[in-house]
């Protein structure tokens, strides 16, 4: 079974502001970005307790800084692009650590970009913010 | 008069010291111009871009450089058929700006130097190796056959990415340099690059990007097998050029051919 985590910035997020700065110079119709660090997890069905692991992960979740949210659908949701590697090889260890029950591991990054009315932004300008600076296909992929 | 040869700053470049310091002593007039000063951007013979974490890496390593003001005039010089060098950080921003291999549309990059396969930051003395003919690189004037080249790397995104059909393309004509040892012997990159590779060229051969770090091995004293009593006690031939400022030799005389000064 797979459990998928969001991890966001309590404070300013500066490279979701760097990322709405370089699109607005290339001319895509956004007012604000939101980004999220997602991380999936293949676990036993007996799995018990990860919650409480992950949240006690630096590299993961920092409580003086991000806010963790566990979330029930293991894809994006609408309005959202996930950037993910090309090759996608899942990782064993998270910052050198096995958890216990987790098989696999899988990092994306996840983004949404709003309008001034604070609408996801059309999909064609979505589409065209994926192809110009968002995904370098030569090895990364978006999953919508 | 000396050439004049920009070397561009964005915020989290780090190697532009040693960078300028390298280019002067082959004679080229290098100079520092900033993200801020696009304007300042005129009058060079030559680009180049060096090594650091240009807007921390953010988003991916060289992307959102690679959309900077300050690369539209490179990309401008370089299709004009200026000389760009991109060390490192210079080259990741050079992949991202479609500058190499320069097999696609500017600015949608057909290839990465993407995160090592170790999934973490590596800094390691390399050595690399010229594996195009040195006609295909007018860059490097009068660089050898094979001509080794001592460097360091240092780089956490350092691994040559890109569609099976992109890297055939690259092995039959970009493929600048690739690691090696000392004797020029091919070594597996350290980063997991595919093709073994540690440079790309575009088309023209007026764009070179390298990973390593020549800069960082130019000088005696900064050999893994220098003489530390003659670097404490500031030995002349400790303070010497050495080793990778072969590399800057080459560019200055391409530049140095080329200059309408």
């Amino acid at each position: 079974m797979i459990r998928t985590f969001a991890v966001t910035l309590t404070i300013p997020d500066n490279e979701a502001f760097t990322a709405y700065e370089t699109l607005a110079r290339l001319g895509i119709p956004v007012a604000r970005v939101t980004r999220a660090d997602v991380w999936q997890f293949e676990v036993d069905a007996s799995e018990r307790g990860l919650e409480r692991t992950v949240a006690s992960i630096e590299t993961i979740h920092n409580p003086n800084k991000h806010r963790l949210t566990e979330r029930d659908v293991h894809g994006p949701a609408p309005g959202e692009i996930w950037i993910a590697p090309l090759d996608d090889a899942p990782a064993t260890t998270v910052a050198g650590r096995t958890l216990p029950g987790v098989r696999a591991v899988r990092r994306r990054t996840a983004w949404r970009l709003l309008d001034d009315t604070g609408r996801d932004v059309a999909p064609e300008h979505l589409d065209h913010a994926v192809e110009t600076f968002l995904c370098n296909p030569a090895f990364q992929v978006a999953l919508r | 008069m000396n050439p004049r040869v920009a070397v561009l700053v964005f915020p989290g470049t780090n190697s532009e010291d040693e960078t300028v310091r390298a280019l002067r002593a082959v004679r080229l007039d290098a100079e520092l111009v900033h993200w801020s000063q696009p304007e300042a951007l005129h009058g060079f013979e030559a680009f180049v871009l060096p090594g650091g974490f240009a807007y921390e890496d953010r988003i991916r390593a060289g992307a959102v450089a690679a959309h900077d003001a300050l690369m539209d005039r490179v990309i401008d010089a370089a299709q004009d058929g200026k000389f760009v060098l991109g060390i490192c950080n210079g080259a990741q921003i050079l992949a991202e700006a479609g500058l190499v291999p320069g097999t696609g549309p500017l600015r949608r990059p057909t290839a990465a130097f993407a995160p090592n396969a170790s999934g973490h930051y590596q800094s390691q003395h390399v050595f690399v190796r010229l594996a195009v003919a040195p006609e295909r690189v007018p860059i490097l004037g009068g660089i050898e056959p094979g001509e080794v080249i001592p460097a360091w790397a240092s780089h956490g995104d350092g691994r040559l990415a890109a569609p099976a059909h992109e890297l055939a393309r690259i092995a039959a004509a970009h493929l600048a340099f690739v690691y090696c040892d000392r004797a020029g012997r091919p070594v597996d990159a350290h980063n997991g690059s595919a093709l073994n590779c540690a440079g790309l060229v575009n088309a023209d051969g007026n764009v070179l990007a390298i990973m390593p770090h020549p800069e960082r091995d130019a000088w005696t004293f900064q050999h893994l097998d220098a003489d530390p009593h003659a670097v404490r006690a500031g030995a002349a031939e400790a303070l010497a050029p050495s080793g990778g400022i072969a590399f800057f030799e080459c560019f200055a005389r391409a530049v140095l051919a080329e200059a309408v000064i």
